[in-house]
């Protein structure tokens, strides 16, 4: 027994002391800045020195990627880096981050120097953190006049600092909305409130869908998620809307969630029976939940999901049991305003010019190419230009229903505010202003005073 | 002793010591300098903004954080609740199956050792699946029985989210205790036990005049092993309420991980370490001091 | 006398009552994984939960091995075979576990020796400087910590995670207090018969404290195996990740898909329950040997 013992411990050993000492040897080279030429990687031995101004690509390069529709999916993201690796020669590691801890991640890789090279999210992230704390590589010099005219106005404006630096390449880029259970609603009588032809419905046409919606299930419907930042646009847009208040003021220099109006919002949902303030789901779970017919709607809504409901691949437009989802508008007296969602990619400064330039290759080969179209479907958005390199991007989704459809909402998309400075702290403020407006005792002074404190803070953020 | 052998025992004492020192105070006494000394900087996560020296305005702020303080509070209420209730629980636990017979006692020793083997973040999960509360099993089961009528939203009512939290503690921790209360227990010397029933003593004074003043070492060992464990509670929170709802179930081990990689402020979250460090070093000195004393 | 022990009998009914409710409380998180491993997403998330899965499926296992493949083993940058991402979460966590045991043990052994046997400078000094570190939780270095690593180069590596559990000073602690048992005579008899310093410690101090050194491995593995939050903040790559890491991911990626989780947390937990169950007398044993002289 003790024998087989003792040769069972030292297998692992050798083992795992091999499996590891093979892992710092790749790690090196990962960290590797200026020279990257070690034994293990002998086409790098190989490459030409690097000409002045023209730095010879890396050969390996890391992407981490938030789940931006089927960008957080394994295998579609390896049939894309898998082309441009063929095409290109340079290798793409993939490491894929979620929304309740990637940002959590990638600043511990930034402590650590250990960030990667490109990186996939949206300018709330890539240029109002990242890049203004000096982190990213300024990719202006990507964007020529041809790219410039392609490109949406809004989102291109979103990827610059004032100052003119560029800190994201856009891809693509959608407008946040809702969504109802259809089938649910038609049970409870709650259809009656919602116009399925323009998405849209009053702040009175919700206010009476909900009442209707409790009075025939008479339990939770519909939760405020608020355990961390995950789908926050939902909450804020749920918000700003009701009665009107805003986020921030036009300029992007202060933050105004404070405003009287947003406080009414807050306070008319406290009330709202069925619809609970829950600190214990983020916006995944919330999803989650409607999906599985437990919530009768959902705040973390886009057309991503609305293709494929919580990613479960079991139909467009379809809960687990098969109940109808409709994408809406957010409730708004007038025209709601949404919440744009602009994804692309950004390069983190490692100080490797070769790497760098590796990194921007992969940038012009998904964003600015013949190849767009195919990182654009994958995405499940909308392109963020109308063409690339001559190949026309408008008509992607030409054939496909539920994107036309989805086109009704693109108009009402709002102001791309989530580029005001402090934005990391502001919407941390967020949510725990959420969860102590849902503690509270529900009266409007206790609400004020929550959205008075933390509205504080975050313009404390804005100020530097 | 001669000189020569004293040197020799200091050569040794150090050379024996040597590799173990690498490792202490390479990674923490090391560490813990450095976070000392970044304490007193406005140190932010940002390549733009160079360190800035602000003496003790961090310490000075961290005082005027109802944040902080509300997590200091909590750390301290976990490690006050968790540690007597893991002791007395385990005491009781160990001096009802002690007696049994085998099979018996290893049973339950190996059904209270489980959750320690099955590996923090395996238990965090499927608690935060029965906590659930639109789906969770205690709902289900309070709402079958009638005493509730409404789901309770357990991880996130600030009422609830704690004790939650402390209940999972609790499971993963009585463990070892029980197995080292056993083994005290049946260690006990069974001459003095008889001796004390012939006089006519209780089973409650037998268990206070003759086994607890022999089961003493261990106590103070299952006191010293259970405050560390009440410490190591940070992927509970993470995991389950990051802190929330409204602050409840925040703690100094949160907090600062919360500040550095959420606020990106590494100067303040540094500082609530040396302030966390310096209460637990004194919480040290008072188990030792009584230790000691026994 | 016959009232007397009708009572304890039936004292002794209603603690075996209690004792099997305590038992079977604790045997059901586990419970709750296996079967949730192999429920339906609709059984999982109904509202009524079932006891027993109804409908079996094996669904969870499947998309939990057809996750992140990762290459087996790396060797030197040469990567062999190809495995779904939770085996190679797997053996990576069972080489950390195994790493940070010996290392801890052959250290502690050393160190807690010379500070219980050995009359060096800065012996006291240092012991309390043990002692004070010894409940510190780990997330007050947080910053300073993952500084140091990425200065040493071993930032996502699994020795980031082994290095600093092996300088924990609790392992020192505990063989102080075990060295402190052997009988000066034997050492001074040793040096006698002209035993070098390292031939003394192995053939006459680690024969005596070899229990205490059981007590130290286990309770090493398992606090290693445990510790999310080193692993947490060391490892970013899918394939360097640790089975704990890996099911917290995969819980921030798919927050409600229980039966994903739980087969994840299955995977963790089963193989160190097994080696638990069979080792179950030496881990007993090792427990409280450890604690006898603690």
């Amino acid at each position: 027994m003790k024998k087989y013992l003792a040769i069972l411990l030292a297998l692992v050993l050798v083992i795992g002391l091999a499996a590891c000492g093979g892992t710092t040897a790749t790690t090196t080279t990962d960290q590797q800045t200026t020279t990257t030429t070690t034994n293990n990687e002998p086409a790098t031995t190989n490459t030409e020195p690097a000409a002045e101004g023209e730095p010879a690509a890396a050969t390996e390069i890391t992407l981490w990627t938030y789940p931006i529709g089927n960008w957080g999916n394994e295998e579609a993201v390896k049939a894309l880096t898998d082309a441009f690796t063929a095409e290109t020669g340079i290798k793409v590691t993939v490491e894929y981050l979620t929304y309740a801890d990637g940002d959590d991640k990638v600043n511990t890789a930034i402590t650590a120097k250990a960030a990667p090279d490109l990186i996939m999210e949206g300018p709330e992230r890539l240029v109002a953190n990242w890049g203004a704390n000096g982190y990213m590589v300024d990719i202006s010099d990507l964007f020529d006049d041809t790219d410039k005219a392609e490109l949406n106005a809004a989102a291109l404006a979103a990827c610059f600092t004032d100052a003119g630096a560029a800190y994201e390449y856009p891809l693509v880029m959608t407008a946040h909305c809702m969504a109802i259970n259809w089938t649910a609603f038609v049970e409870a009588g709650a259809d009656q409130y919602v116009d399925r032809d323009s998405h849209t419905w009053t702040t009175q046409q919700y206010l009476d869908a909900c009442a209707a919606l409790y009075a025939y299930y008479g339990d939770t419907f519909s939760g405020i998620y608020c355990s961390g930042q995950g789908g926050d646009q939902g909450t804020r847009a749920l918000v700003n809307n009701l009665y009107g208040g805003t986020f921030t003021t036009a300029d992007h220099s202060a933050y105004t969630w404070d405003d009287p109006l947003n406080v009414k919002a807050l306070k008319t949902i406290y009330d709202l029976q069925g619809v609970e303030y829950d600190p214990s789901i983020n916006g995944g779970e919330e999803i989650a939940n409607f999906y599985n017919g437990i919530f009768k709607m959902a705040y973390c809504w886009n057309i991503a999901q609305q293709l494929n409901p919580n990613s479960a691949g079991t139909g467009a437009g379809l809960t687990a049991t098969g109940d109808e989802i409709v994408f809406m508008a957010f409730p708004a007296d007038g025209d709601p305003a949404l919440q744009g969602g602009i994804w692309g990619f950004g390069i983190f400064d490692n100080g490797d010019a070769a790497r760098i330039e590796a990194a921007k290759q992969f940038i012009k080969y998904f964003c600015d190419s013949e190849h767009t179209a195919d990182a654009v479907r994958t995405a499940n958005y909308f392109a963020a230009r109308s063409a690339a390199e001559g190949t026309d991007l408008s008509a992607i989704w030409a054939d496909n229903e539920i994107m036309n459809e989805y086109t009704k909402l693109m108009p009402y998309l709002g102001d791309y505010y989530q580029v005001t400075k402090g934005w990391a702290q502001a919407r941390t403020a967020w949510w725990n202003m959420l969860q102590q407006v849902g503690a509270s005792d529900g009266s409007e002074e206790a609400i004020a005073a929550a959205v008075a404190s933390f509205a504080a803070e975050a313009n404390a953020a804005a100020q530097g | 002793m001669s000189k020569a052998l004293r040197r020799r025992e200091n050569i040794s004492g150090y050379l024996f010591l040597l590799p173990s020192l690498i490792f202490f105070l390479g990674f923490v006494v090391f560490p813990m300098i450095l976070c000392v000394y970044t304490s007193f900087f406005d140190a932010k996560l940002s390549a733009n903004v160079p360190d800035a020296f602000v003496g003790f305005q961090n310490y000075v702020t961290l005082w005027k954080d109802p944040v902080f303080l509300k997590a200091l509070v909590n750390t301290f209420i976990i490690v006050l609740v968790s540690v007597p209730v893991v002791c007395v629980f385990s005491l009781w636990v160990a001096s009802a199956i002690y007696k049994m017979k085998e099979g018996a006692l290893s049973f339950f020793r190996i059904v209270f050792y489980l959750p320690v083997v099955t590996g923090s973040v395996a238990v965090t999960v499927v608690w935060k699946w029965m906590y659930n509360n639109y789906y969770g099993i205690f709902n289900y089961l309070l709402k079958g029985m009638g005493f509730i009528e409404k789901n309770i939203n357990w991880l996130g009512d600030p009422k609830y989210a704690l004790a939650c939290i402390i209940i999972i503690l609790l499971t993963t921790s009585v463990g070892q205790p029980i197995v080292l209360y056993v083994s005290a227990l049946s260690n006990v010397d069974q001459s003095l036990v008889e001796a004390a029933e012939v006089d006519g003593a209780t089973n409650l004074q037998v268990f206070w005049r003759i086994k607890w003043p022999q089961i003493m070492p261990t106590t103070l060992y299952i006191l010293v092993i259970t405050t560390i464990n009440s410490f190591q509670c940070f992927a509970l929170i993470q995991l389950l309420t990051s802190g929330g709802p409204n602050y409840a179930t925040e703690t100094v081990m949160y907090y600062i991980y919360y500040t550095a990689f959420k606020l990106n402020n590494f100067g303040y979250g540094n500082a609530m370490g040396v302030i966390l460090a310096i209460f637990i070093a004194i919480l040290s000195a008072i188990q030792f001091r009584l230790a000691r004393e026994k | 006398m016959k009232i007397t022990s009708g009572r304890t009998k039936a004292y002794r009914t209603v603690t075996l009552i209690v004792l099997i409710v305590l038992a079977l409380l604790f045997l059901f998180p586990l419970y709750w994984i296996l079967t949730g491993s192999v429920k339906t997403m609709a059984e999982i998330n109904s509202a009524t939960p079932r006891w027993f899965p109804q409908e079996f499926t094996l669904r969870n296992y499947a998309e939990l091995f057809s996750r992140r493949s990762a290459p087996l083993l790396s060797l030197f940058g040469v990567e062999v075979g190809k495995v779904p991402g939770a085996i190679r979460w797997l053996l990576n966590t069972v080489f950390m576990a195994v790493m940070a045991m010996i290392l801890t043990c052959i250290t502690a052994a050393m160190a807690g020796y010379a500070l219980a046997k050995k009359r060096f400078f800065g012996r006291t000094l240092l012991f309390s400087l043990i002692v004070a570190a010894m409940a510190l939780p780990k997330q007050v270095i947080l910053i300073p910590l993952i500084r140091e690593i990425s200065a040493l180069g071993l930032y996502d590596n699994i020795w980031a995670v082994i290095f600093p559990t092996v300088g924990w000073p609790f392992g020192v602690f505990l063989m102080k207090q075990f060295s402190e048992g052997i009988p000066g005579e034997m050492l001074e008899a040793a040096r006698i018969d002209g035993a070098s310093e390292l031939k003394t410690f192995t053939s006459v101090v680690v024969p005596l404290i070899k229990p205490g050194i059981g007590a130290l491995a286990i309770f090493t593995f398992i606090n290693s195996w445990n510790d999310y939050f080193m692993q947490l903040i060391m490892l970013t790559s899918s394939k360097n990740l640790t089975i704990s890491l890996g099911i917290a991911t995969m819980q921030a990626e798919n927050s409600t898909d229980f039966g994903l989780i739980m087969a994840g947390a299955a995977l963790a937990a089963v193989p160190i329950i097994v080696v638990f169950l069979i080792f179950q007398k030496y881990f007993t044993k090792g427990i409280t040997m450890g604690a006898v002289k603690g």
